[in-house]
């Protein structure tokens, strides 16, 4: 008990100093970071580099009640191309693809920047989506089911659990997208839980999210992704 | 307490409530009824366990009369009949397919449609010199080849494929990359039983129809080349497909499907007069053979049989209960369908078997009420004893119903048993005790719809169903739309549900509310409606009765009620909800009636 408790606390100085670190690293970069710059309340202001020319919005919505979007977040097979547990990022996004399709329903893809948060990037491509159904993907490979008429932090399903999940997961996550889409009964899926997760991977999820929140822009819309 | 006259309670131990009522009776045997109460019975009814739930409802039922510290003066305890009931299922029949000679499941999403022949051949070999000899092939996919490859193998082959066989759910996938667009069916769970090099015939029916070619032997001989024998044979093959989406068949020497008929048994009905009958021709012969019996002492079953597997199963439940070797007098055999898995099927198939369902009617001696009195008298202090039949008691309290006059007929529809009484204008009380009621009701629903759990079957038999159609609202079976101010759980969406005072209760699997409904009614109405018309004509021969009053807690039931009414219509007979003391509905009827029998 005293061992692992030993471990617990070891772990979370380690945490804690690499996140220092690479809070120190961008703030001497990009002159600081919204929401985790210390002893400001308001959002310091936003990295010149990220947001010097305004994009334009190369998303056309579509009102196909077949639609079903699939938002991935700002670095999605850039700055990262391979989810926590080390799935390709283009295999996930094919296998959610493929369910949504097996359905009988068309998939389609955006990249979401305006948030790293995986409800945000849910309820935004559920948003843009025909159906008003939309799957939210994390790069590390946190994934949500989100419908346009639900608030953000209620879903239709989350799955928490990134290192646990295979291409088959991802599979059923689109089949599950495109029939909330039809309104037909989805297929329970096997809740993945694994209580040492957390701990094995609690610095690489954080890193990760923290170089896919680097990357978000509050105001670039999202885009066709493909 | 004297000066103000005597305080009676009623009380009616029944198989799963136990009710009372409270009344003051005054010097000159004025009666005045202050209260009554329900509460669950405690223990199995006749035993001293029942002291408990009697207690309860003692409490409740002073409180209720704003007298909680009151001392009862009279107990009167129902003189339960001697009777219980049980019931038991049999499936009949079983489908078994030898040598893999079908698939008929239905996938939720197979691709193309129509019907295609041609050799089976796994689908990396469509070009092989087997496949070239014939004109068309169908090709055979596991789980190993990918929908991209499968599409890509087809595209390229030059054979002439003319459907697709896959495991996995992908049917979709391939079609979509397909040049020239063919029958897919999926789900294929055992694909390595399917045989290759044989002719096989696979059809997807378009959107919301089903199977037409297949479903119709003449249809697969056209389509496989079959005689006149083989199309015989064929015969059981095209029946399985009824009501199928997709499915293929395999044209090859030994593969069959055969519907077997478990031998059903001889039973023997002991009565006025004794006779032995075979029931394999299912539910009509054992009901036949019951009433040319007359008044029966018993019935057995010829073992190892079905018939005597179910009699035994309810004698040795009942012999448990009694601690007595138990004697039947009255069936009710019901004929139904369970779903079941088909044996040797190549896709998890399963198809509906018929059943046979039954309740049992057991007699044994006398439960011993009297100790249950005893026990009551030393706790409370008041003169606790058996107070008269049940089914005197029943009548006594049901004509307390506004509106009816004698000869009243009272039908008590509770779990075990449906029981009858009647009551002449000249005192005469006829009555009879038949089996079949609730329970049977819940038996044949969890049995039709294949449910795991008897509980869900309770609650469909009780709720009204409805369909989810989106996170705000449902569609009840009666096609009204409701709103929800608050998004549904996910967990509901696209869900049957049951609607429980408000809560709903999600089922699971594909189960429409219009098959529930249908299940459901039908399994009231071969229970109860059959049971009612046989009890009216025990106890009145003549079949002329004015007045019906139903009683127990099936007549609170939202269906049944209307059911008989609408039945004793046709003969001329005023049928409704009894209303006892025009307060308590249904309910407290022969608890009230002990109180109104009490003489001194």
């Amino acid at each position: 008990m005293d061992i692992e408790k030993h471990d617990y606390e070891q772990l979370i100085a380690e945490i804690a100093g690499i996140l220092r670190d690479v809070l120190n690293e961008r703030a001497q970069n990009a002159g600081g970071m919204p929401g985790f710059s210390e002893g400001s309340a308001s959002p310091a202001p936003r990295p010149a580099a990220a947001s010097s020319k305004p994009t334009p919005a190369k998303f056309s919505r579509s009102s196909d009640p077949r639609e079903v979007i699939i938002g991935v977040g700002p670095a999605f097979l850039a700055e990262l191309t391979a989810t926590l547990n080390g799935l390709p990022h283009a295999e996930v996004l094919r296998e959610i693809a493929a369910g949504v399709e097996e359905e009988g329903m068309i998939p389609r893809a955006v990249k979401v920047y305006k948030t790293s948060d995986v409800a945000f990037i849910g309820k935004e491509a559920a948003e843009l989506s025909g159906s008003g159904v939309g799957v939210g993907l994390q790069s590390k490979g946190t994934a949500v089911i989100h419908r346009k008429d639900l608030y953000p932090l209620t879903n239709l399903e989350l799955f928490p659990q990134a290192p646990l999940m295979t291409l088959a997961h991802y599979r059923q996550i689109g089949q599950n997208a495109a029939r909330y889409a039809k309104g037909e009964r989805v297929k329970p899926m096997k809740v993945l839980n694994d209580p040492m997760t957390r701990a094995s991977y609690q610095v690489k999820a954080a890193l990760m999210h923290n170089r896919e929140t680097a990357l978000a822009d509050t105001r670039r819309p999202a885009e066709d992704f493909a | 307490m004297s000066g103000n006259g005597l305080l009676v309670a009623g009380v009616d131990i029944g198989n799963s409530t136990t009710e009372a009522a409270l009344a003051r009776v005054e010097p000159d045997g004025g009666k005045r009824f202050l209260a009554s109460s329900i509460t669950p019975t405690t223990g199995l009814k006749g035993t001293p366990e029942n002291v408990a739930g009697i207690m309860t409802a003692l409490e409740m039922v002073l409180e209720r009369a704003q007298m909680p510290k009151a001392k009862i003066d009279r107990i009167l305890l129902n003189e339960a009949a001697p009777i219980l009931g049980g019931t038991a299922m049999e499936t009949v029949t079983e489908t078994v397919v030898t040598d893999s000679a079908m698939i008929g499941h239905d996938p939720r999403t197979p691709a193309g449609m129509g019907v295609a022949t041609g050799v089976l051949v796994r689908i990396d070999r469509l070009d092989s010199d087997a496949a070239a000899e014939y004109g068309g092939v169908i090709a055979v996919a596991d789980a190993d080849f990918g929908y991209e490859r499968a599409a890509r193998l087809i595209n390229e082959s030059r054979a002439n494929v003319t459907g697709l066989i896959l495991e996995k759910d992908e049917a979709v996938l391939v079609y979509n990359r397909l040049d020239r667009k063919i029958c897919i069916i999926d789900e294929v769970r055992r694909i390595g039983a399917v045989p290759l090099g044989v002719l096989a015939a696979i059809e997807v029916a378009p959107p919301a129809m089903t199977l037409r070619a297949l479903c119709d032997p003449y249809g697969i001989a056209a389509l496989l080349g079959l005689g006149p024998d083989e199309t015989r044979r064929v015969s059981a093959v095209a029946k399985s497909f009824v009501g199928k989406r997709s499915g293929a068949v395999i044209k090859s020497p030994g593969r069959n499907v055969a519907e077997n008929t478990l031998p059903a048994g001889k039973m023997t009905v002991y009565g006025d007069r004794s006779l032995e009958t075979d029931v394999d021709s299912g539910a009509a012969a054992i009901m036949a053979a019951l009433e040319s019996a007359g008044e029966i002492h018993d019935v057995t079953g010829e073992s190892g049989t079905n018939i005597g597997r179910m009699i035994d199963a309810v004698k040795s439940g009942m012999a448990a209960v009694s601690g007595e070797t138990p004697r039947i007098t009255d069936i009710l055999a019901v004929d139904t369908v369970t779903p079941a898995a088909v044996s040797g099927g190549l896709a998890g198939e399963t198809r509906l078997e018929r059943a046979l369902g039954a309740a049992c009617m057991v007699r044994s001696s006398g439960l011993p009420m009297e100790r249950i009195a005893e026990e009551l008298g030393r706790k409370t202090g008041a003169r606790a004893r058996v107070g008269g039949a049940e089914a005197a008691a029943a009548v006594l309290g049901a004509l307390t119903t506004p509106g009816v006059f004698l000869p009243l007929a009272v039908l008590d529809l509770g779990a075990g048993s449906t029981d009858a009484a009647v009551l002449e204008r000249d005192g005469r009380i006829r009555y009879a005790h038949l089996a079949g009621a609730g329970d049977m009701v819940t038996m044949l629903i969890q049995t039709e719809l294949g449910l795991r759990e008897r509980s869900l079957a309770e609650l469909i038999k009780r709720h009204p169903v409805a369909k989810v159609e989106s996170l705000s609202h449902i569609r009840a079976e009666n096609g009204g739309v409701y709103f929800y101010r608050e998004p549904l759980a996910p967990k509901f969406y696209g869900a049957t549900v049951i609607l429980k005072d408000g809560e709903l209760i999600a089922l699971g699997g594909d189960i429409s509310p219009e098959k529930i409904v249908s299940v459901r009614r039908e399994a009231k109405r071969k229970v109860f409606v059959t049971n009612a018309l046989r009890a009216v004509k025990k106890v009145s021969p003549d079949a002329k009765l004015p007045y019906i009053a139903l009683a127990g807690g099936s007549a609170e039931d939202f269906e049944i009620p209307p059911m008989l009414m609408e039945a004793f219509a046709e003969m001329g007979t005023t049928c409704g909800r009894g209303n006892v003391r025009g307060v308590c509905g249904p309910r407290n009827a022969v608890a009230t009636g002990l109180v109104l029998a009490m003489e001194d």
